[in-house]
């Protein structure tokens, strides 16, 4: 079963990472899911592939009722993200699923019919989790076409789904980022190899270093936080994508 | 739940041999769509040929039109196999899926404790049982339009030996119209074998 860790409470409204699973086979890649509650709702972010299922839902359940889920917030297409979209909606048949434009109409080849997406168009959107603000914001061809982060100020917390990514060996997988040189060796190649546009990674630095950030929480890896946020921020400027070997 | 768990995982593997096997009784279907193209050829040939034999051929050419709408018959018939095939196909793979999608269900349900997760189980339990009814009827359709379709060859070979008898009164067209006709009893009996293997698929085997 996976951990369930609280990274910010403030009364009713959490943060919950979902993470490490020492059950899991290596062949698949490890992942973060995040449960945002607020006011008795709740919206997981990135819920993660069907395979894990069992996994993240009894995690999920041992700290929030999972029929009080309001809606998923797919930060993009890949299986890795919300394959399981169809298990959650067996539980809850009547969630929402956040998803870029680009993506409404390939996610329901996970499950789903047309109540289920609430598509998000390119400059982002607001979504209101029980009156908690919270903003979708661009981050496109970071590494998907059609991808965001969600923001919530109140919390100052990222979510920003591959970007921030680590493949961290056993021993090093911490939940947050403890040495940050030592840690971004373990994103460099990711970073290099996913990500496509070194336009819109500028533009994506721009846009987050202006933003009042403590948390920057990735789907894979560890959690960057306090001054290792700018840092990350400061490092992924630097940082020539789009690359290929071969 | 224990004995469930093992049920479903049990299932897996049958509902893919069963998709193997309405896979290669599709592939046989078409086949036998092919074979009875060709005797609708066949037996627009045979009527010009007992036309230009003219009296001594009359009761070849009788024949030959019957041949003719046996081979419109079989079609229409395969045409109608072939959709039970697909409903089959389709039936089969709705439950694939649930049974992936009950093995991490139940997985969920076995770490979390909850009544909530036991009624969206049972839920899924019926969903199942509607999947597997709906395969389980028309399993039963194809068989019998399977069983129809046997006898209705079997009446087509009845007609291309008959047509193999009166060939013989054709006086100077005598080898070829018996030519035709030999013909015709072949192909009649190679979608005859076909269907006769088709029958005696383990897709129909004990359900
Ligand atoms: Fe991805
Ligand atoms: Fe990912």
């Amino acid at each position: 079963m996976k951990t369930t860790k609280t990274i910010f409470q403030d009364g009713d409204h959490k943060w919950i990472a979902i993470v490490r699973d020492p059950e899991k086979p290596n062949y698949l890649i490890d992942t973060n899911e995040y449960l945002v509650a607020h006011g008795g709702q709740g919206l997981l972010l990135d819920p993660g592939g069907a395979e894990v299922f069992p996994a993240v839902f009894s995690a999920l359940s041992s700290e929030f009722d999972p029929s009080a889920l309001a809606g998923i917030f797919a930060s993009h297409q890949d299986p890795d993200i919300c394959s399981s979209l169809a298990l959650w909606l067996e539980f809850n048949p009547g969630m929402r699923c956040y998803v870029s434009w680009l993506w409404s109409s390939f996610i329901p080849h996970f499950g789903g019919n047309a109540d289920t997406f609430v598509s998000l168009p390119d400059e982002g959107a607001d979504i209101s989790l029980n009156g908690l603000p919270l903003q979708a914001v661009p981050a496109h061809y970071l590494h998907s076409s059609g991808n965001f982060n969600l923001y919530d100020k109140t919390a100052k917390v990222l979510f920003s789904g591959d970007i921030g990514a680590a493949l961290l060996p056993p021993g090093e997988d911490g939940l947050f980022v403890e040495n940050f040189d030592r840690h971004i060796r373990h994103a460099e190649g990711f970073h290099r190899r996913w990500m496509g546009s070194n336009e819109a990674k500028r533009r994506w630095c721009e846009r987050v270093a202006q933003m009042e950030i403590d948390m920057l929480c990735p789907q894979h890896g560890a959690i960057y936080q306090g001054a290792d946020v700018q840092r990350f921020i400061n490092w992924f400027d630097g940082l020539q994508v789009g690359v290929v070997n071969g | 739940m224990t004995t469930a768990l093992s049920t479903t995982a049990a299932k897996a593997p049958q509902a893919g041999v069963d998709l193997l096997r309405i896979v290669r009784i599709n592939e046989e279907i078409k086949s036998v769509v092919n074979v009875a193209f060709k005797i609708n050829i066949m037996a627009l040939n045979a009527i010009f040929l007992a036309k230009r034999a003219g009296v001594a051929a009359r009761g070849f050419g009788v024949l030959s039109n019957e041949l003719r709408v046996f081979s419109q018959d079989l079609r229409d018939c395969m045409s109608s196999l072939t959709s039970l095939v697909h409903g089959c196909v389709n039936d089969v793979s709705l439950m694939l899926q649930d049974i992936r999608h009950t093995r991490l269900l139940r997985h969920a349900a076995e770490m979390t404790n909850g009544t909530r997760m036991a009624e969206v189980l049972a839920r899924r339990e019926r969903e199942n049982e509607r999947h597997a009814a709906s395969l389980a009827s028309q399993r039963k359709q194809l068989k019998r339009a399977l069983e129809d379709a046997f006898r209705m060859v079997e009446l087509g070979g009845v007609l291309a030996k008959s047509a193999k008898i009166e060939a013989a009164y054709g006086q100077s067209f005598a080898v070829p119209l018996s030519q035709v006709s030999s013909e015709f009893d072949g192909i009649v009996e190679e979608i005859r074998a076909s269907l006769e293997s088709l029958r005696h698929s383990a897709f129909f085997a004990g359900r």
